[in-house]
């Protein structure tokens, strides 16, 4: 399974997943798997109302089921606040609730039939508040406030907040106002996105432990175990030496269990009861309380002159924020910055709000809002072709940035693929043989197109990379694999850095006590950012492996090099070598200390450039660099009922460099399939603030047989300078084009244009009814 | 709770009798309303060794019995269903997804009634029976009446499903069903049940049931009566789906609108009927 | 549940060894018997309700749902799970398959995915790509978008003598 030589396994191979025998016996253990001796199991009682205060809590009953350890209600916390962006989260609901399903007490017992039991008798006293369950409800002039702190809490950027509103953000280039009159064909329309479950076949959970000493020790699954630390120590108001985090196998992630969730309780649990605790959430609660892809509205103009210069654009956005900020503010700040797409616009306006209500908190979903703004953009790019008469990949190639052109805000952008992606796909498509597709009777073909780009990046990162003393190596990074693969890719890059097959090279699971920080696996960062960190800390092992050998050989580093399976030999002297085995025990028993190769980075390339565009309000002021893509969509009508289904895609994606070509395809394949659920089937209903449908059996993603097999993944490589082997992100843009290019492609089938996601069959065919081109 | 597993038809009617006994059979909608706390009989009466049960036969005459306790994978298979018959083993096969189909039986199914499912449908267009066996003797009632309201069914307390009766199809009939659901293996938004004959243009055997557009099936004897004889051109499927409409009572729920459904499923009768036609080798 | 639980001791024939549960009550599902009492973690609980299929194991050699079988009505039957599908320490084709064809990612539903392919490959027959889609339909991975994982199934049929 395993070959043994470095180029077999380094970058560029596609090496199966470092952890795949362990998970295709079973034998891999997810936060549910793990037991520990004397556990407690918990359960939450969450709240039925969307909007009240607490007057009081009765948990005798609870209390006195036989097993029942302990119960938690508000007033046993700290009231310490949590956010990764506005400090507004405690860990418990504090003195009121703000959405149906928010945890207000917590019980641990014995097992974990007694602790449901025993949290469904808890009785709490609630005084009813006025409910604002739409950001429309939230704005009114007579709203209830959500927040009555908001003012106060501790915020990481300049937000501009205010009433319900937890975030305003605007960034603009250019003279929008003026440059309308330039425009020969201005489209104009409002786009709506329904919120998405992240679906994650494992519901969160989290188990504690505490020691003698009360230091606490928390598995859980999560996108990063630094953003686990943190969250808890905020809510619970502990340091952060007091608590170690730690992660098993995560049964993926797509965002979800990138921030805080039931965390912060099983930590408090531990504290009060001494003993470990763990609380798995069941499919409801998963759905109910932890959180969901933003739902959008949209409003979107665009104007391009005659021969499809576009000229304008103006975006303006109302996202639900849900209860709690969680990473919305970046959410928000992030999909106005992507809302020029690829493209030259030199007069470019995107505002946005984001307002709280009484549903549960939404949060960072892959795309990060992306998906939802390019669905309008893209959607507006082929109504003017349309409008046109031009052929809308002509129009995106005709308007597409060139090298050296800013992103949208000032940012550098330094590689490139979105040419060679359009070029790719449209070969591979067949898209010159025109858009309207032969199809058999009773239904209609289309090809759908959409481009789009992408970041990878944010933050701190880094790793260690250690020779042990046989001269096998261990790296250890602290990023959580959350099953897309970094495990395996990062050992991949350490691996050819240093010339060793990828089995001499093991990786540390993540650990707060000896891992370097890692902000989290997310914004498609890891195999960029970490990446990097990767490579350094390995080109310093080697540094270290050559002045070793220089001292013996008595020769300049310079004159040295690395070769396959782990050796340093003198360049142009094939017998003149030594093996890493005999380097590192030189180091470990006798001079120089054991090697030891470290690197740490934040990023801070900045994303705006003041003297280019006005930025206000906008959180992330460092965001990364950019990928590329372009989809090209199949997709089929049944005119009997609207159906639409996607019979084949190609999905070609600039990455920099595929440090394993077989996982970059699994991310496009994934990504396309979530995209196609979001576009088509997905959608969380809500009557108010309440969510109808928190169940798989109402909620439904695609299955084997609603995706195609004919899944064409096209990988493109416009390496990125500084990029670790040029390699740039995967894990989100693939999602990012999928609702725009089969909305592009529906209204070519259906002639007419759906603005409104998901594309279900009702929508379909009333719009084709519409249309009147039918009975 | 107590957990029992009679092996005949007696004892488990026997052990039905108690109060808040439950009939267990493939679990896949009674189990998991208990994972969600929604129901707690005091009994469960497990059917699964219950020999008689799990048999599927064909009479000389063309009739079909299946037993309560057949499983829908099974029915999917079962050769004995034919003709118009077959629209049964249609309907089988598109209940969810390999697995639950290894579980789920015909007698669950039938029993718990969920409006949108498939089996309603296919047995109301199949003119069915049931053959219901209590503490006071068995009885049939036809499929038509069987199913009665919202979850709801002509069972009495302590009675169970001990086989579902289809009568002989009239050979050359054609039998199938049509479902259209969010995404594959989810409950039907809308679904037709279809039994068709057709000789040389004129109709000779037609039963039309829709399924998810009420808390029953929907079907329209009287006006399938007239159109016997006839042909089957679009006014005749007019005057049939105008017919079925009014017999459509649909809810709004998260797989569709109630106005939706109104609006697909006579465009779904009108394209079955098509296909069919089509595969008896007629033309519209 | 309402009630006193009445618990009864059952034997369990899991991946070939009879296994004995001293106290289960009736409303206990198959899935939980494995996970919790008889250490074996591999079935995984994805939704509770039979939709997910991360539960998925073989009764008498067909798939079914774990968590929708209550264990007393197990008895008798031949369960497997995936820790049974081969031997410790080495691996049934179908699992090398998907481990080398890139077709596990989280592996959450791996394990249910396993058993539907195992039940799918013992017809004796290349399947086709729909065949596998078909087979696999209740079985939900989040992931991966299928295809690598149908490809894998492909080729273990493709590869039996
Ligand atoms: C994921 C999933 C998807 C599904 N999709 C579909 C679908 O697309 N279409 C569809 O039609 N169904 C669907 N179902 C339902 C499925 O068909 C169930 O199998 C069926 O509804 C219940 O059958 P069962 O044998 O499992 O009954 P059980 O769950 O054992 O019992 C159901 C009810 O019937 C009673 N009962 C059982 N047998 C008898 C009897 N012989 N006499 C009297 N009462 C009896 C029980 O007491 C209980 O109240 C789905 C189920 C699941 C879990
Ligand atoms: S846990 Fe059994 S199907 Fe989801
Ligand atoms: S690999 Fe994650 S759900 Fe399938």
């Amino acid at each position: 399974m395993t070959p043994r030589d470095t180029a077999a396994t380094g970058v560029g191979a596609s090496l199966p997943r470092l952890d795949a025998r362990e998970k295709v016996t079973g034998r891999a253990q997810y936060i549910a798997d793990m037991v520990r001796p004397d556990m407690l199991h918990a359960a939450i009682h969450a709240s039925p109302l969307a909007h009240a205060r607490i007057r009081g809590y009765d948990t005798r009953a609870a209390e006195a089921v036989p097993g029942v350890a302990c119960v938690l209600t508000g007033g046993d916390f700290p009231d310490g606040r949590m956010g990764a962006f506005i400090k507004d989260e405690p860990a418990i609901a504090q003195g009121k609730v703000r959405y149906p399903g928010e945890p207000v007490a917590v019980v641990a017992a014995e097992d974990e039939e007694t602790a449901r039991r025993a949290a469904a008798l808890i009785r709490v006293e609630y005084e009813d508040l006025p409910v604002a369950a739409t950001p429309e409800d939230a704005m009114a002039p007579d709203a209830p406030l959500i927040h009555e702190g908001l003012a106060d809490y501790f915020k990481v950027f300049p937000a501009i907040c205010g009433g319900n509103v937890a975030s305003e953000t605007e960034l603009s280039e250019g003279d929008v106002d003026g440059a309308w009159a330039e425009c020969d064909v201005i489209v104009e329309g409002e786009f709506e996105t329904p919120a998405q479950a992240h679906l994650s076949i494992e519901p969160v959970g989290a188990l504690a432990e505490v020691d003698a000493e009360g230091r606490v020790t928390l598995w859980s699954a999560n996108q990063s175990v630094f953003r686990v630390q943190a969250n808890v120590c905020e809510a619970l108001q502990l340091p952060m030496s007091k608590l170690r985090c730690l992660t098993p196998k995560v049964g993926a992630g797509f965002g979800n269990k990138m921030e805080p969730h039931v965390q912060p309780l099983v930590v408090q649990l531990a504290l009060k009861t001494g003993r470990p605790v763990r609380l798995i959430l069941n499919r409801t609660e998963d759905f109910e309380t932890v959180r969901a892809r933003h739902p959008f509205k949209i409003r979107c103009r665009t104007g391009a002159k005659k021969d499809g210069t576009l000229v304008a654009r103006e975006l303006s956005a109302v996202l639900d924020c849900g209860a709690y900020g969680d990473d919305s503010p970046g959410v928000l700040g992030y999909s106005l910055l992507m809302s020029r797409g690829p493209y030259r616009i030199p007069h470019c306006r995107a505002s946005g709000k984001l307002v709280y209500t009484n549903r549960m908190r939404f949060g960072a979903f892959r795309g990060f809002g992306n998906p939802q703004v390019t669905f309008a953009t893209e959607s507006q790019i082929d109504e003017i072709a349309d409008r046109l008469g031009m052929d809308p990949l002509d129009l995106r190639l005709k308007n597409r940035m060139e090298p050296g052109d800013r992103w949208f805000g000032g940012g550098e952008v330094a590689s490139n693929g979105l040419v060679e992606c359009i070029e790719k796909a449209k070969a591979a498509s067949g898209w010159e043989q025109g858009r309207a597709l032969p199809a058999p009777p009773g239904k209609r073909r289309a090809l759908g197109v959409a481009a789009c780009a992408h970041i990878s990046g944010l933050l701190a990162t880094g790793a260690i990379v250690r020779l042990l003393e046989d001269g096998s190596v261990v790296l250890n990074t602290g990023a959580v694999d959350i099953g897309q693969g970094s495990d395996t890719v990062l050992t991949q890059m350490c691996a050819s850095a240093l010339r060793v097959p990828a089995d001499r090279v093991a990786i540390a699971s993540p650990d707060t006590d000896g891992s370097p920080y890692n902000w989290g696996t997310t914004a498609s960062r890891v195999t960029y950012t970490t990446g990097r960190s990767v490579v350094a800390a390995a080109d310093k092992v080697a540094e270290q492996i050559k002045r070793h050998a220089s001292e013996i050989f008595e020769c300049a580093v310079e004159d040295l090099e690395l070769r396959d399976g782990g050796r340093v030999g003198i360049k142009g002297v094939p017998d003149k070598e030594l093996s890493f085995f005999e380097v590192s025990g030189r180091a470990h028993w006798a001079a120089g200390g054991p090697i030891v190769g470290t690197d740490t980075w934040v990023y801070n390339r900045p994303s705006v450039d003041p003297k280019r565009a006005v930025a206000k309000g906008l959180p992330f002021p460092q965001i990364g660099v950019y990928s590329f893509g372009c989809m090209i969509a199949a997709v089929e009508i049944d005119e009997t009922t609207g159906k639409a289904d996607v019979a084949e895609v190609w999905s070609a994606m600039d990455v920099g460099k595929a440090i394993n070509p077989g996982s970059v395809e699994g991310q496009i394949e994934g990504g396309f399939v979530q995209g196609m659920g979001f576009a088509l089937t997905e959608e969380m209903v809500f009557d108010g603030p309440r969510l109808v449908n928190p169940s798989m059996m109402d909620y439904k993603a695609p299955t084997s047989l609603d995706a195609p097999f004919g899944i064409h993944s096209i990988i493109v490589e416009a390496a990125e300078p500084g990029g670790p082997f040029g390699a740039k992100g995967i894990g989100e843009i693939g999602l990012v084009p999928v609702p725009a290019a089969i909305a592009n492609a529906v209204a070519t089938a259906a002639g007419t244009r759906l603005r409104r996601l998901p594309l279900t069959p009702e929508r379909v065919l009333d719009t084709m009814l519409e249309d009147g081109d039918e009975d | 709770m107590e957990f029992v597993r009679p092996d005949s038809i007696e004892a488990a009617v026997a052990a039905l009798q108690a109060e808040g006994a439950a009939c267990l059979a493939g679990g896949a909608t009674l189990v998991a309303m208990m994972n969600a706390d929604l129901v707690a009989p005091e009994r469960l009466v497990s059917l699964r060794d219950v020999a008689a049960l799990r048999e599927a036969s064909r009479r000389p005459d063309g009739t079909v019995v299946i037993g309560a306790m057949r499983r829908h994978r099974e029915t999917a298979e079962e050769t004995d269903l034919r003709d118009g018959q077959r629209v049964l083993r249609e309907a089988a096969a598109q209940i969810a997804n390999p697995p639950v189909r290894n579980m789920g039986t015909i007698g669950g199914s039938c029993a718990f009634a969920d409006p949108a499912a498939d089996y309603p449908p296919a047995l109301v267009a199949a003119d069915a029976r049931f053959a219901l066996a209590g503490a006071e003797g068995r009885r049939t009632v036809p499929a038509g009446d069987f199913f009665r309201d919202w979850y709801e069914t002509a069972l009495e307390p302590g009675e169970l499903i001990e086989s579902v009766i289809l009568p002989p199809a009239p050979a050359g009939t054609v039998g199938s069903y049509t479902k259209l659901a969010r995404v594959a293996g989810d409950f039907a938004i809308a679904s037709v049940a279809l039994a068709l004959g057709m000789d040389g243009g004129a109709c000779t055997h037609l039963a039309v049931a829709v399924g998810a557009c009420g808390p029953v099936p929907a079907r329209r004897r009287d006006i399938e009566a007239e159109l016997l004889g006839g042909p089957l051109g679009n006014a005749e499927i007019g005057r049939l789906t105008d017919a079925l409409a009014e017999a459509f009572d649909p809810v709004d729920d998260v797989r569709a609108s109630a106005g939706y459904r109104r609006r697909v499923a006579p465009r779904m009768v009108r394209q079955a009927i098509g296909e069919a036609m089509q595969k008896l080798g007629e033309t519209q | 549940m309402t009630g006193e639980p009445v618990t009864l001791p059952v034997t369990l024939r899991v991946n070939g060894a009879e296994r004995p549960v001293a106290a289960v009550a009736p409303w206990t599902t198959l899935l939980t018997v494995l996970r919790d009492e008889l250490g074996l973690t591999g079935a995984k609980r994805g939704c509770n309700q039979g939709v997910c299929g991360a539960c998925t194991v073989m009764i008498d050699g067909e798939p079914v749902r774990s968590c929708l079988s209550l264990a007393l009505n197990c008895t008798g039957r031949d369960i497997v799970t995936v820790e049974g599908l081969a031997p410790a320490g080495a691996l049934a084709p179908v699992q090398q398959a998907l481990a080398e064809g890139n077709a596990v990612q989280c592996g959450f539903c791996t394990p249910g995915i396993l058993i539907s392919a195992h039940a799918l490959l013992r017809r004796n027959a290349p399947l086709s790509v729909d065949e596998v889609r078909a087979g696999l339909s209740g079985n939900l991975c989040r992931c991966s978008g299928y295809k690598k994982i149908v490809e894998a199934i492909v080729r273990a049929s493709e590869a039996r003598p």
